[in-house]
C-alpha cells in the first residue's frame, strides 16, 4: 500500500476527492428520510416463535408468552451475515470511448467510476463487505471484500488508477471468478458488454446456480446506440478489431437496429436468469438511474 | 483485326486520367479518423446494409476514369478495322535477304515521309514478328547494288544497321541486287529461304541483260512501295547546256535549261539560276503536258572566274530532281593538240606553222584557246583525255590501234578535226576510220587558178556568223588548188559546213557520241590553197576549233553523274576534294569515285611537302590552294514515273516464285474506308458515362 500510495499523483488524487465527493453525495441523498434502525443490527431481528422441545436453549424461551399461554415458546432470530459484494468493472479498451463530437457528456469510464464508488459507498453505509475486480480478457486487479470503512479509500484508489485498454473477455472472467467468489455473495458487473460470440447468459446461469445474487449495469455513451457521425470516417477499434471506413449515415439504421436487438436480448437473458439488468445511458444523471434502481429493487424486495 | 489513330496526338489526353485519380485520393485524405468501441457491430451492419458508399466511390473514379479516356479516344479518330494484316515474315526460322532500293526515287514524298522510310518502317514491323533463329541480311539496290549486311540473327543490331541507312541518290539496279542476293541466299543456314524485295518498281532499274540467270527458283516478294505514293513525281530539269559566246573583250555565258513535265496537265512553275549561291535571275515557265520546255538564260562574264551554278525548279514529291548543278571555268583556255602529219624543215611549210598561229597569235592567250603541236610518233605519249580538240593535219596513217583511242575520244565528248594533204591516203581512211568518218574519201582533184573557191553565200553555219560580209567577199576570193572529193556512207549523217564552188562539200561535218568529227577537204596550209595566208584564215580557224568543243561543257567534261569516278592527272601534287557535304577525301590514283552525293565538289591542291596525318583530313591542310571544281548531278533517267509492271516483272524474273504485296493493306497505312470509324460510337458511350456519373454524385 506504500508503494501505490506513492504512485498517487495529483490527478489520482483529485480523481480520489471526487469520486468520494460524488459518491457520497449520491448515497446520503438517496438515504434521507430512511430509518437508520432499519439498516441496523440486522443480524437481531425477529423471525417467529417456534415450541419447545427438548435440547432449545432456555434463554431463548419467551417468558412473557409463557406467562400469558403456560405454554413455551422459544423466540427465534432471523441468522444474519454481512453482505459480501464484488464489483466486476470492465477496464477495456472500449471503456474508454470518448465522443469525438462536442456535445457534453461525460466519458463512459468516468460514469463507471462513479456508478462503482456510489455503490460501494452505499454498500459500506450498510456496513458490507465491498470489494473491486478490474478486468479486460483476464482480471487486472482484484481488491477483496471488506466492511471496513476506511475500505472505501482502497477502492477509490483501484478506480482512480484505471486505464482501459485490451479487449474484452467477460466469459473468461466470470467462469474464473464464479470458483472464488464465496456462495450467496452478490455480484456487480458494470460493463458495456461490446462482446463478439460469447455465451454471457451460460455464465451467469453458473453464477446464478452458485447461489451468487448478479447485478448488470449496462453502460453505454448515446453516440454507441445513435451513431450521429457524419460524413467519410474510418472507425478505429478501441481494441483489437481491425479499423474500418465508412459513412455512418449509409448504416445508422441498420446499427441502431442492431444495438437495439442487443440490449434487448441482454435484458431478455437477465429477466429469464432472474438477473438484475439496469441499462444506464452516460447522458442521464446518475444519482436518478441510481435511485430508481434501488427503489425498484426495494420494490421487489417487499414483493 | 487491328485498331488505328487517326490522330494519335489526342491520346495524350488520356494523362488527363490522373485528375479523377487525384480527386479519389484527395478527398480519401479528407477522412476523419474516429476511435471507436463497437467497430465489430459497424462491420456488421455494413455487411447487412445495402447502401454500400465505398465501392460507390470506386465505381464514381471509374466512371470518371472512364469519360476522359473514351473521351481522348474519340478524338484521336480511331479506325478499327477487321482486315487482319498478313505476317510480312515466315512463321518459321528462315533465312531472308531484304533487298531496299534505296535509289532516289524512293525518296518520292507521301504525305510527311518518304516511300523510303515507309519500306523501313515495314520491315522494323516485320523484324518484331520474326521467329528466333531467322537470319537477314540486307542488299541495297542502288547502282551499284552491294550487300549492305551479310547474315545476321542478332535482331536488334540489324535494326541498328537499318536505321542507318538514307535514300541514296543513285538510280536503281535490280538486276545486280536480285544476283547479290541469290549469292546471299545459297550460303543461307536455314532451309527455307526468301527474298524480300522493297521497292518502288521504277522502270529504270530493270533491264534485262542485268537478271541473272536461275538455278534455285528462290521465292521472291515483291513490295511496291509506289502504291503509297499519293501523287506522282510533276517536274524534272533534265539537263543543262552551257556554252560562251566569244565577243570581242567579253564572253557570255550561256545557260540551257531542259525542264520536263511529267504531269498530264500545264504545269506553270517557276525556273531559277544561281551563280554561287545567288538568285540571279527567275523565270515563269508554261510546260506543256508531257513535254519539254528549254529555257535559255544568259550571263556577261565580267571576270575570268571559274562559277558554279545551280538551277532550281519549284519542289513537288520528288524534290531531288528539281535542282542541277554546272559548272563553268572561263579561265580554261581550250586545249587543242595539233598532230602534224608532214612536218617539214623549213617550218612554214608545214600544216602546224600555219594553225599554231592561227590558233594562238599572241605569246599571252587572248583566243583562249591552247595549241600543242605533236608529231605522229609522239602521239602515243599524249594523253587524250589533256585536249577537247585534236587537229590531224595531213595524217597518213596512225600508230597502230590508234583509231580505237580517238573513237573513245570523240565519243567522250571530243572534237577531231581532219585537214587533207598530199599524205593523205584514202585507202586507209576509209579502212580504218570508218567509225569516224561519216563519209568515204573519193579521190584527189586538181584545179586551176581560179576556179575553185568557197561558195560562202547564204551560209548560215553558226561559224560564220562573226565575219562581217566584206570578210566573207574576202573568203570568196580564196583560190583552191586541190581538193578531196566524198562520197556518203550508208546510214550516216552528216552536215555539210561549207561548200565549194564546183558543188563539191568543203566542211564536213558529222556527231559522234558526245564529240562532233569535222573534216576539212583541202590542205590546212599553203600546198592546196591561199587561204592560210589570208587574213580570214586565223578566225576561221578559231571559230571552227570553238565551235567543234560547243562551248565549256565539253572543254571541262566534268559534269559527271552520281557515281562516275572522276579523272584528273595530278602529277606531282597532291589533290584534295571536297564534297558538297563538306567532308574531305583525298584523290588518289588520278581518280575520284566517291561521287555519291549531287552538287559541287571542288578540288584543291597541296604542296608536296605537306606532312600531315594521313588518315584525319577534317579541314582544309595548310597551304591548300583551290584548283577548280567540278559538280555531279543525278541521272534523270531514274526520275522517270513510269513504273515497271507484274508481266514485265515476271517476265525478268522468270524461274523465281514470284509474290506481289500491297503494302497498303498492312500496318503502314490504313485508308479511311476500309476501317471503321469508332469516334461516334465512342462518344456516346461518353454521353452515357456522364448520365451515369451524375446520377451516382446525386445519390452520393
Amino acid at each position: 500500500m506504500e508503494n501505490s500510495e506513492q504512485k498517487f499523483d495529483t490527478e489520482v488524487l483529485s480523481r480520489i476527492s471526487n469520486l468520494k465527493m460524488t459518491a457520497m453525495n449520491l448515497v446520503e441523498g438517496l438515504l434521507t428520510g430512511q430509518h437508520r434502525s432499519l439498516h441496523k443490527g440486522s443480524s437481531v431481528e425477529f423471525a417467529e416463535y417456534k415450541d419447545y422441545s427438548p435440547g432449545d436453549e432456555i434463554r431463548h424461551i419467551d417468558w412473557k408468552v409463557a406467562g400469558k399461554t403456560d405454554k413455551y415458546h422459544v423466540k427465534q432470530f432471523q441468522q444474519s451475515t454481512n453482505l459480501k459484494c464484488t464489483i466486476l468493472l470492465d477496464a477495456s479498451g472500449s471503456m474508454d470511448y470518448d465522443s469525438p463530437l462536442k456535445e457534453h457528456t461525460p466519458k463512459k469510464m468516468e460514469y463507471a467510476r462513479n456508478l462503482v464508488s456510489a455503490l460501494s459507498y452505499l454498500l459500506l453505509k450498510q456496513f458490507d463487505a465491498v470489494g473491486l475486480t478490474l478486468f479486460n480478457d483476464q482480471v487486472i486487479e482484484h481488491i477483496p471484500p471488506r466492511s471496513k470503512a476506511s475500505h472505501f479509500k482502497n477502492i477509490l484508489y483501484g478506480l482512480a488508477n484505471i486505464t482501459p485498454q485490451g479487449s474484452t473477455d467477460i466469459v473468461e472472467v466470470l467462469v474464473g471468478l464464479s470458483e472464488r467468489l464465496p456462495k450467496r455473495s452478490m455480484l456487480i458487473l458494470v460493463s458495456d458488454f461490446f462482446i463478439q460470440n460469447q455465451d454471457l447468459q451460460k455464465s451467469l446461469k453458473l453464477l446464478c446456480s452458485r447461489g451468487i445474487e448478479v447485478v448488470l449495469f449496462h453502460v453505454l455513451h448515446p453516440d454507441e446506440m445513435h451513431l450521429p457521425f457524419e460524413g467519410d470516417i474510418v472507425f478505429e477499434s478501441l481494441e483489437a478489431d481491425l479499423s474500418i471506413g465508412l459513412d455512418p449515415h449509409d448504416i445508422q439504421e441498420e446499427y441502431q437496429s442492431m444495438i437495439q436487438t442487443h440490449i434487448n436480448l441482454l435484458k431478455e437473458n437477465c429477466n429469464g436468469l432472474g438477473v438484475d439488468y439496469v441499462f444506464l445511458d452516460t447522458s442521464e444523471s446518475l444519482d436518478q438511474a441510481l435511485s430508481y434502481y434501488l427503489l425498484k429493487r426495494k420494490s421487489l424486495i417487499k414483493l | 483485326m487491328s485498331l488505328n489513330f487517326s490522330s494519335p496526338l489526342f491520346l495524350l489526353g488520356l494523362l488527363g486520367l490522373t485528375f479523377p485519380v487525384l480527386i479519389h485520393l484527395l478527398t480519401q485524405r479528407q477522412q476523419k479518423r474516429v476511435r471507436f468501441s463497437a467497430v465489430y457491430l459497424l462491420a456488421q451492419s455494413q455487411k447487412r446494409s445495402i447502401k454500400k458508399s465505398r465501392p460507390n466511390k470506386l465505381f464514381l473514379l471509374l466512371a470518371r476514369c472512364l469519360i476522359i479516356a473514351l473521351l481522348s479516344m474519340a478524338l484521336a479518330k480511331p479506325l478499327f478495322s477487321t482486315t487482319t494484316s498478313e505476317s510480312l515474315l515466315p512463321n518459321s526460322p528462315a533465312s531472308i535477304v531484304f533487298i531496299l532500293d534505296d535509289s532516289y526515287s524512293m525518296g518520292t514524298r507521301s504525305k510527311e515521309k518518304t516511300l523510303f522510310n515507309y519500306a523501313l518502317e515495314y520491315l522494323y514491323e516485320g523484324l518484331k514478328e520474326a521467329p528466333e533463329n531467322s537470319e537477314f541480311s540486307i542488299v541495297l539496290a542502288s547502282s551499284p547494288a552491294r550487300i549492305e549486311q551479310d547474315w545476321t540473327s542478332d535482331k536488334s543490331n540489324f535494326i541498328n544497321i537499318l536505321e542507318a541507312q538514307t535514300v541514296s541518290y543513285r538510280t536503281t539496279y535490280i538486276g545486280d541486287a536480285i544476283e547479290k542476293a541469290v549469292k546471299l541466299l545459297e550460303s543461307g543456314k536455314q532451309k527455307k529461304k526468301i527474298i524480300l524485295l522493297l521497292t518502288d518498281l521504277d522502270k529504270n532499274g530493270w533491264k534485262e541483260e542485268t537478271f541473272p540467270k536461275i538455278t534455285v527458283p528462290y521465292p521472291i516478294q515483291v513490295l511496291n512501295f509506289s502504291e503509297l505514293q499519293s501523287e506522282k513525281n510533276k517536274t524534272m530539269i533534265e539537263n543543262i547546256e552551257i556554252s560562251q559566246e566569244f565577243l570581242t573583250q567579253s564572253r557570255l555565258l550561256r545557260v540551257k535549261a531542259k525542264v520536263k513535265n511529267f504531269s498530264k496537265t500545264v504545269n506553270r512553275l517557276p525556273l531559277s539560276f544561281f551563280l554561287e549561291g545567288k538568285l540571279i535571275k527567275e523565270e515563269l515557265l508554261d510546260i506543256p503536258p508531257e513535254q519539254t520546255l528549254i529555257q535559255e538564260f544568259s550571263y556577261p562574264l565580267i571576270k575570268n572566274q571559274p562559277l558554279n551554278g545551280k538551277l532550281q525548279i519549284s519542289d513537288d514529291v520528288l524534290p531531288i530532281d528539281n535542282s542541277r548543278y554546272f559548272p563553268f571555268h572561263p579561265s580554261q583556255n581550250i586545249q587543242v593538240l595539233v598532230v602534224d602529219g608532214d612536218p617539214e624543215t623549213i617550218s612554214h611549210q608545214s600544216e602546224s606553222f600555219y594553225l599554231e598561229r592561227a590558233l594562238n597569235p599572241f605569246s599571252v592567250s587572248l583566243s583562249h584557246i591552247d595549241p600543242t603541236v605533236s608529231t605522229l610518233a609522239e602521239l602515243t605519249l599524249r594523253n587524250l583525255s589533256d585536249f577537247s580538240v585534236v587537229i590531224l593535219a595531213n595524217v597518213r596513217e596512225l600508230p597502230p590501234g590508234y583509231e580505237l583511242e580517238l573513237e573513245k575520244f570523240v565519243l567522250n565528248g571530243g572534237a577531231l578535226l581532219f585537214g587533207m594533204g598530199d599524205q593523205v591516203d584514202p585507202k586507209y581512211f576509209n579502212e580504218h576510220l570508218g567509225n569516224l568518218l561519216p563519209v568515204q574519201l573519193e579521190s584527189q582533184q586538181e584545179f586551176k587558178v581560179g576556179s575553185l573557191r568557197l561558195m560562202l553565200k547564204n551560209n548560215n553555219h553558226p561559224v560564220m556568223r562573226v565575219f562581217s560580209p566584206k570578210a566573207v567577199e574576202e573568203m570568196q576570193g580564196i583560190n583552191f588548188y586541190s581538193m578531196y572529193t566524198v562520197q556518203s556512207r550508208e546510214e550516216k549523217k552528216f552536215k555539210v559546213g561549207a561548200w565549194f564552188s564546183n558543188q563539191h562539200p568543203a566542211v564536213i561535218e558529222s556527231e559522234k557520241g558526245k564529240g562532233v568529227v569535222i573534216l576539212f577537204l583541202s590542205s590546212l596550209d599553203r600546198d592546196w590553197n591561199d587561204f592560210p595566208i589570208q587574213p580570214t584564215y586565223l578566225p576561221w580557224v578559231q571559230r571552227w576549233t570553238q565551235y567543234a568543243t560547243r562551248g565549256l561543257e565539253n572543254i571541262s567534261r566534268k559534269d559527271l553523274l552520281v557515281g562516275e569516278p572522276f579523272h584528273k592527272n595530278t602529277t606531282n601534287t597532291k589533290w584534295i576534294v571536297r564534297a558538297p557535304s563538306g567532308t574531305f577525301y583525298r584523290f588518289e590514283n588520278n581518280v575520284f569515285t566517291k561521287t555519291f552525293q549531287p552538287g559541287i565538289y571542288s578540288l584543291f591542291s597541296i604542296p608536296p611537302a605537306n606532312t600531315e596525318d594521313q588518315k584525319a583530313l577534317k579541314k582544309l591542310p595548310q597551304g591548300a590552294e583551290p584548283v577548280g571544281t567540278f559538280t555531279v548531278n543525278i541521272d534523270v533517267r531514274e526520275s522517270e514515273p513510269n513504273k515497271i509492271t507484274r508481266k514485265e516483272i515476271e517476265g525478268l524474273l522468270q524461274g523465281f516464285k514470284l509474290e506481289f504485296l500491297e503494302p497498303k493493306s498492312q500496318t503502314i497505312q490504313h485508308k479511311e474506308s476500309e476501317a471503321m470509324p469508332l469516334a461516334t460510337p465512342i462518344l456516346l458511350m461518353v454521353a452515357a458515362m456522364f448520365l451515369i456519373e451524375g446520377w451516382m454524385v446525386r445519390n452520393e
